[in-house]
C-alpha cells in the first residue's frame, strides 16, 4: 500500500505501532513532492530540513507515548498563514521575503499537537481569485489534468493534498478559497463558522469574511484537523467563545430524518448540467439513507455577487493600506514620501489585487459609499435573514460547490467579472458567516472532480460534517493520475 | 457604464497605485465592467439597519488591557532593510 494515500488516522496508527517513524513518513511525502511539483507546482516553498527536525521531535513524543492525533501527521500549510522563521509571501512580490516573527494561533496549536511541517502552498495573490493562476511564484496546476486550473484561491492546499504530496493542508476562505479548489481536485475542505477558529496569524484580506479551515481527503480527517484547531483565542477579537465540541462526535451517525434543503436558485440554468446533476444523484442518495429533501427558496443569490465584491474589496482596500514599503515588504523608489509609496504598492501587487483595492476604494469614496457599501450591507442581512428561514425547516443545505467543474487554465484570465460570478454558489455561505464543507460527488464524462456542498447553522459543524461523511462511505474517489 | 478618467485617477490617488498611459486605459475598461456588476445591487430595495449586525452572536470580545511580552526587536528588524538596530528608512521618510 502506498503510504502517501493513506487517511491520518490510519497513518497516526501507523505511527503509534511503529510500522513506520515520523522521519521516515515525512520521507515518503517529499519523494512525491521532489517527484511530482515540478508538474503540478503547489508550493511556494518546502521545509524540508525543519521538517526533518520536527519529525525527530515527534518521534520522541510518540516514543515516550506522550502522543495527540496529529502528533508526527505532515502538512501542508497556505502561504498567507504566518509561521515564525518560514517564509510567508502571500504569494505576492510585495511579501516576496517576508519571514513572519510569529506563528499564527493556527500554527501554535499545531505545534502543541507536534505536526510536522512540510511547507508552504500556493495560492491566489492575497487570496484574491479562484484560479491559483494570480500567484506571482507557483501558478498551481490540477492534478486531475494539468491543463486546468486547481480552483482557488487555496489552490496549492487542495492540489498537493489531490496529488499525495501531504495528507491534509491548511487553507482559508473569504468567499469559497477552500470549498471550491476541494471541489475541483477532488478532495473535502470545509470553511467552518465565521469565529471558530483563530484569524490571529492569517494576513487579512476581508476581515469579517476571512476564516481558516482544513483540506483533507475526507471528511474525518476534517473532523480531526478542526479538533486541533478550534478554539476560543483572546487575540483574535472576532474569535467566538463557543463550546468546542468534539468534531469527530457525530461521524457514521446516520442522516435518517436529517432534514437537507434545495435552495432552487443553486440549480439553475446557470450552473453546469453534470455538475447539477451529481449533486442531484447525491441528493438522491442521501435520501435512500432516509434523508427528507426540502425545497426552498434563497432569493438574495441574485445579489450575492455585487454584495460579497463590494463588502471584501472593502475591507481588503482597508487591509492593504498597511503595504507602503516603509517597514517591511517590496519597497520601490521615489523622490518624495509619496512617490515610494505608489511606487512600492504599484510594482508590489498584481493587477488582480489592484482592481480589488481599486473597487473597494470606489465603494468606501465619498458620494458612493450608501448606494454601494451600505446597500451590500443590507444585502448581507437580508441574506443572513433568508438562510435563518431555510434553517427554521431543514438542518442542512446541499448546494453545488462551484457551476462548473476546474476550467483550462487562460479561460477566465482577462475577464474579472466572469471570475467573480464563479464564485456564486460559496460567498453566501461567507456573507452569513457559516460553516460549510464540500466534498466530491461526481466526475465529468471528462474526469474531472465535481464537488456538493453541506452547509449548517452556525457553530453547527457536527451536522455537517456527519452528511458530507454519510456521502462518501457509499463513494468510491478516483485518484489523480498525473 | 465607462468610467471617467477623473474617477480612476481619484481612485488611484485614494488607492495609492500608479499606472502608465496603456495601464490606464485597460483598468478604465476593466473596471467599468466591474462597476456594471456591482450596478446590478441597486434595483435591490432595503436599507441597511445597523442595530441587526452579528445576529444575537458577539464577536466582539477584546481581551482585558494587560500588556503582554512583546516580540523581540532582533526579530521584527529582520524584516526591514540594512538594520543595525532601528529601522532604517529611505532619505525622503527621514
Amino acid at each position: 500500500m502506498d503510504i502517501t494515500r493513506a487517511k491520518i488516522r490510519d497513518l497516526r496508527k501507523a505511527l503509534d505501532s511503529k510500522e513506520i517513524s515520523a522521519a521516515e513518513l515525512c520521507g515518503e511525502y517529499f519523494r512525491n513532492i521532489e517527484a511530482g511539483d515540478g508538474k503540478v507546482q503547489s508550493f511556494i516553498t518546502v521545509t524540508k530540513e525543519k521538517a526533518l527536525e520536527m519529525a525527530a521531535n515527534a518521534q520522541k513524543r510518540i516514543d515516550s507515548g506522550d502522543v495527540s492525533p496529529l502528533t508526527g501527521i505532515p502538512l501542508a500549510i497556505k502561504d498567507n498563514i504566518c509561521t515564525d522563521g518560514v517564509k510567508t509571501t502571500c504569494a505576492s512580490k510585495m511579501l516576496e521575503n517576508f519571514i513572519p516573527p510569529y506563528d499564527a494561533t493556527v500554527i501554535e496549536k499545531l505545534n502543541a499537537e507536534g505536526y510536522v511541517l512540510l511547507g508552504k502552498t500556493s495560492m491566489d495573490e492575497f487570496a484574491m481569485g479562484g484560479s491559483t493562476q494570480t500567484s506571482a511564484f507557483a501558478k498551481t496546476k490540477n492534478p486531475y489534468d494539468l491543463e486546468r486550473v486547481p480552483g482557488g484561491s487555496s489552490g496549492g492546499s487542495a492540489a498537493a493534498v489531490s496529488a499525495s504530496f501531504a495528507p491534509a493542508a491548511l487553507g482559508s476562505d473569504t468567499g469559497g478559497s477552500i470549498r471550491q479548489p476541494a471541489s475541483f481536485c477532488g478532495v473535502t475542505g470545509i470553511k467552518p463558522t465565521y469565529g471558530r477558529v483563530s484569524r490571529y496569524g492569517l494576513v487579512a484580506f476581508a476581515s469579517s469574511l476571512d476564516q481558516i479551515g482544513p483540506i483533507c481527503s475526507d471528511a474525518r480527517d476534517c473532523a480531526i484537523m478542526l479538533n486541533a484547531i478550534c478554539a476560543h483565542d483572546p487575540h483574535d477579537a472576532t474569535s467566538a467563545r463557543q463550546p468546542v465540541p468534539d468534531f469527530t462526535e457525530k461521524l457514521g451517525q446516520s442522516v435518517s430524518g436529517m432534514k437537507i434543503a434545495m435552495p432552487k436558485e443553486f440549480y439553475s440554468d446557470d450552473i453546469d448540467d453534470e455538475v447539477k446533476s451529481h449533486v442531484m444523484n447525491a441528493a438522491k442518495v442521501l435520501e435512500s439513507q432516509g434523508a427528507q429533501l426540502v425545497e426552498c427558496s434563497i432569493p438574495g443569490l441574485k445579489y450575492a455577487i455585487p454584495a460579497y465584491y463590494l463588502i471584501a474589496c472593502a475591507e481588503a482596500a482597508s487591509n492593504l493600506s498597511r503595504f507602503d514599503g516603509i517597514k517591511y515588504g517590496f519597497r520601490g523608489e521615489g523622490r518624495t514620501f509619496e512617490e515610494l509609496i505608489r511606487d512600492s504598492r504599484s510594482k508590489g501587487f498584481g493587477e488582480e489585487v489592484k482592481r480589488r483595492i481599486l473597487l473597494g476604494n470606489y465603494a468606501l469614496s465619498s458620494g458612493y459609499y450608501d448606494a454601494y457599501y451600505k446597500k451590500a450591507l443590507a444585502l448581507k442581512q437580508q441574506i443572513i435573514k433568508e438562510y435563518n428561514d431555510v434553517f427554521d425547516k431543514a438542518d442542512v443545505i446541499l448546494t453545488p460547490t462551484a457551476p462548473t467543474p476546474a476550467y483550462k487554465i487562460g479561460v477566465q484570465d482577462n475577464d474579472p467579472v466572469k471570475m467573480y460570478l464563479a464564485d456564486i454558489c460559496t460567498v453566501t455561505v461567507n456573507i452569513a458567516s457559516l460553516p460549510g464543507i464540500s466534498t466530491t460527488c461526481g466526475y465529468t464524462a471528462e474526469g474531472m472532480p465535481v464537488g456538493m456542498s453541506v452547509i449548517g447553522r452556525r457553530f453547527d459543524e457536527q451536522t455537517i460534517l456527519q452528511c458530507a461523511d454519510a456521502f462518501e462511505q457509499t463513494f468510491a474517489p478516483t485518484a489523480p493520475k498525473f | 457604464m465607462a468610467v471617467e478618467l477623473k474617477t480612476i485617477q481619484h481612485l488611484c490617488e485614494l488607492s495609492k497605485l500608479n499606472y502608465d498611459e496603456a495601464g490606464l486605459e485597460k483598468v478604465m475598461g476593466e473596471m467599468g465592467d466591474i462597476i456594471d456588476l456591482m450596478d446590478t445591487i441597486k434595483s435591490f430595495d432595503l436599507t441597511y439597519d445597523d442595530t441587526k449586525d452579528n445576529n444575537s452572536i458577539s464577536l466582539q470580545e477584546v481581551r482585558e488591557d494587560i500588556a503582554q511580552p512583546s516580540f523581540p526587536t532582533e526579530k521584527l528588524l529582520a524584516n526591514a532593510e540594512n538594520t543595525g538596530s532601528c529601522y532604517v528608512v529611505p532619505k525622503v521618510v527621514e
